[in-house]
């Protein structure tokens, strides 16, 4: 045991002490998704962005659509324009300056008011002029052509969905739980693999090229300890580069996919929380002992980490299970299949389907895959096939 | 006392040891092997005893390395046993290594850190103590002029500080036996004068020294007693002047070799 410690000390002192290491494995993750995905938010959803429309034949039905509701401002200029000016707004809009042109008909009020029904190719024409180089003038052009398309549907209505009666049968917390149970699972899986990939080969690969290891195992220290005080530290590194990943999405989350994984989190119980906690952990033993054997067979760091990545699509695509089915709650076999156990109970849980005994399945296979993976590695350390073979 | 000197004390033993690698693709082509087996050691037997110097004496690929490593318990036999202060390598390898003092230049010392911390982390590992630490450190470092060094990364050192660092930490917890592969190989001549006299001094604290080289002036200069190995196995055994037969050890070691290699 206390050999166990000594060599998840010196681990801890190997990456605290190296200011480089914990920039790029705790620091860096979670800055650059923050940024990364606050940037694109504010790409997509940017809500301050107004677009310039000039129209021509103005209607009080076209400019209903784009008035404000009460409290907001209206991302839509709308500017009258004379029929002799079409091209040149066109020459604007090549030019940056106006986003969309619409040619509304002559009579376009009266024509709604009188919804006669007429072929397509037969029936006005609504010109919208855009430039698709443009992502302004393309986003307007998707705006305006969508709530046009809306108000003819609804001036040749021929029946209703969802007005009178109709809806969703789950709450609002069950809508956003399901939601995040596609997408927690596999974000969760991808950041504890990515940590871990930044630290095992290095740890074991690398010790093993620069000929450290064999320094360690000379002295009494037995194997198994070595592995175990190896594994529990690298997991330690690992899901803490996990958390500052997750801090980073936490944060971005409400600017890029307007949700807030935050409040959702605090809607589940201490219970699941603390469920949840522990599948984690035990995905992160898996991982970490996985890639540890591959970093152990591998004769440097960058072999190590090439045979890291094959696993990576493997535990990646596993991690996609979710969004494209799910699992019955009483298939309880398939609670046996390690890394795909975890993403479906972790699933579970986020969509409030949680099963205890799926969760012991779970937690108990994984722990019986973790002592058979550490009693692999206990005896790829002891063959000198492995140690001596740079 | 006479009696003692008469019935000295072996400490390191080795027994019909056989040790077969499998060879690579590549290997088997170099080295021609229909079998794709290479036996590095084919049933070597010697004994060291208390107090001496051993050496372990032959040419490259001889299987000098392979039977220290197997002393050291890096690697299992495949046939016989070996034994060191009467601990089995197969079946007590952690006692084994608690009392030996493992160097070559194949195991090396983390750049990253300093000698006071890996110092510290090894002589944790050898369940030492503290004080006892505190202790050996003073000790160790001042004897080899590590003191100035303590705090500079392992990687910022000379190669010769380096070798001292790596000799400090291999004996830090006092062993009995010290087993050293190639000891001045690669090592400027102050650093090679550094390595013998120290392996001159442990003799004089009564530590067994087994060391392997293929440096005929290191063996006359060192060792009380010699192994001469070719191809795996003992080709001859015996003190300096048994085995050189009054010649210098060069000339000695060629008649053996001839004799060995083609029957003559």
């Amino acid at each position: 045991m206390n050999n166990i410690l000594t060599v998840v000390n010196k681990e801890f002192s190997r990456f605290f002490k190296d200011k480089r290491l914990v920039l790029s494995t705790l620091i860096l993750p979670g800055l650059l998704i923050f940024v990364l995905y606050t940037l694109l938010g504010s790409v997509f959803y940017d809500e301050t962005t107004v677009y310039t429309v000039k129209v021509v034949h103005p209607s009080v039905f076209f400019s209903a659509l784009f008035e404000p509701q009460e409290g907001e401002t209206s991302q839509f200029s709308l500017q009258e324009e004379e029929e002799g000016e079409i091209e040149a707004v066109k020459e604007e809009i090549r030019a940056g300056t106006t986003d969309l042109l619409v040619v509304l008909p002559e009579n376009f009020d009266a024509l709604l008011a009188g919804g006669a029904f007429s072929p397509v190719g037969e029936a006005p024409n609504v010109e919208i002029w855009y430039n698709s180089a443009s992502i302004d003038s393309s986003s307007a052009f998707g705006t305006v052509s969508a709530e046009l398309d809306a108000l003819e549907d609804f001036f040749s209505n021929r029946f209703d969905i969802n007005i009178s009666a109709g809806g969703d049968v789950s709450t609002a917390q069950e809508a956003e739980a399901s939601y995040y149970a596609m997408l927690l699972p596999f974000l969760i899986l991808t950041f504890l693999f990515s940590g871990c990939m930044g630290l095992a080969p290095e740890s074991i690969a690398g010790e093993k090229e620069r000929g450290t290891i064999a320094t360690l195992l000379v002295t009494p220290i037995r194997r198994s300890e070595l592995v175990i005080g190896k594994i529990a530290s690298l997991s330690v590194l690992s899901a803490l580069s996990a958390i500052s990943s997750f801090i980073g999405t936490v944060l971005s989350f409400p600017k890029l996919a307007g949700g807030d994984i935050g409040s959702a989190i605090s809607a589940y119980s201490a219970g699941e929380i603390v469920a949840l906690l522990a599948i984690m952990l035990s995905a992160v033993l898996l991982i970490v002992s996985l890639i540890s054997i591959t970093s152990s067979y591998a004769k440097s760091v960058k072999e190590a980490t090439s045979l890291a990545v094959p696993l990576m699509i493997v535990v990646m695509l596993i991690g996609l299970s979710t969004m494209m089915f799910t699992v019955s709650s009483s298939a309880h076999a398939v609670f046996l299949i390690p890394v795909y156990n975890c993403v479906q109970a972790m699933a579970e849980i986020f969509s409030l389907r949680f099963s205890w005994i799926n969760l012991v399945i779970t937690l108990a296979s994984n722990f019986v895959y973790i002592v058979l993976l550490v009693w692999i590695l206990t005896r790829m350390f002891k063959s000198e096939r492995v140690i001596f073979n740079r | 006392m006479q009696e003692a000197e008469a019935n000295p004390h072996a400490i390191i033993r080795a027994e019909n040891v056989r040790k077969t690698f499998t060879l690579s693709r590549k290997q088997r082509m170099l080295e021609k092997s229909a079998t794709g087996k290479k036996v590095a050691l084919d049933g070597l037997s010697f004994t060291g005893y208390q107090g001496e110097i051993y050496g372990l004496l032959g040419p490259n690929g001889a299987g000098k390395t392979t039977m220290l490593r197997i002393l050291s318990t890096l690697i299992r036999p495949d046939e016989g046993d070996a034994f060191v202060a009467g601990h089995s390598v197969l079946r007590e390898s952690e006692q084994v290594r608690a009392c030996i003092g493992f160097l070559t230049s194949e195991l090396k010392l983390e750049d990253f850190f300093t000698p006071a911390y890996l110092f510290g982390f090894f002589g944790k590992l050898h369940g030492m103590s503290e004080e006892a630490l505190h202790k050996r450190r003073e000790e160790l470092f001042s004897r080899f002029g590590i003191d100035a060094f303590a705090e500079v990364k392992v990687g910022d050192l000379s190669t010769g500080m380096k070798q001292k660092v790596s000799i400090a930490v291999s004996i830090i917890h006092d062993p009995s036996v010290i087993i050293f592969d190639e000891p001045t190989n690669g090592l400027d001549v102050l650093t090679a004068k550094v390595v013998t006299d120290f392996l001159e001094e442990m003799r004089a604290q009564g530590k067994s020294i087994i060391l392997s080289t293929h440096i005929f002036s290191l063996v006359e200069k060192l060792c009380d007693r010699v192994g001469i190995i070719i191809d795996g196995r003992m080709a001859a055994e015996g003190t300096l002047a048994e085995v050189s037969c009054g010649r210098p050890l060069e000339d000695a070691f060629f008649d053996i070799y001839k004799r060995t290699v083609t029957g003559v």
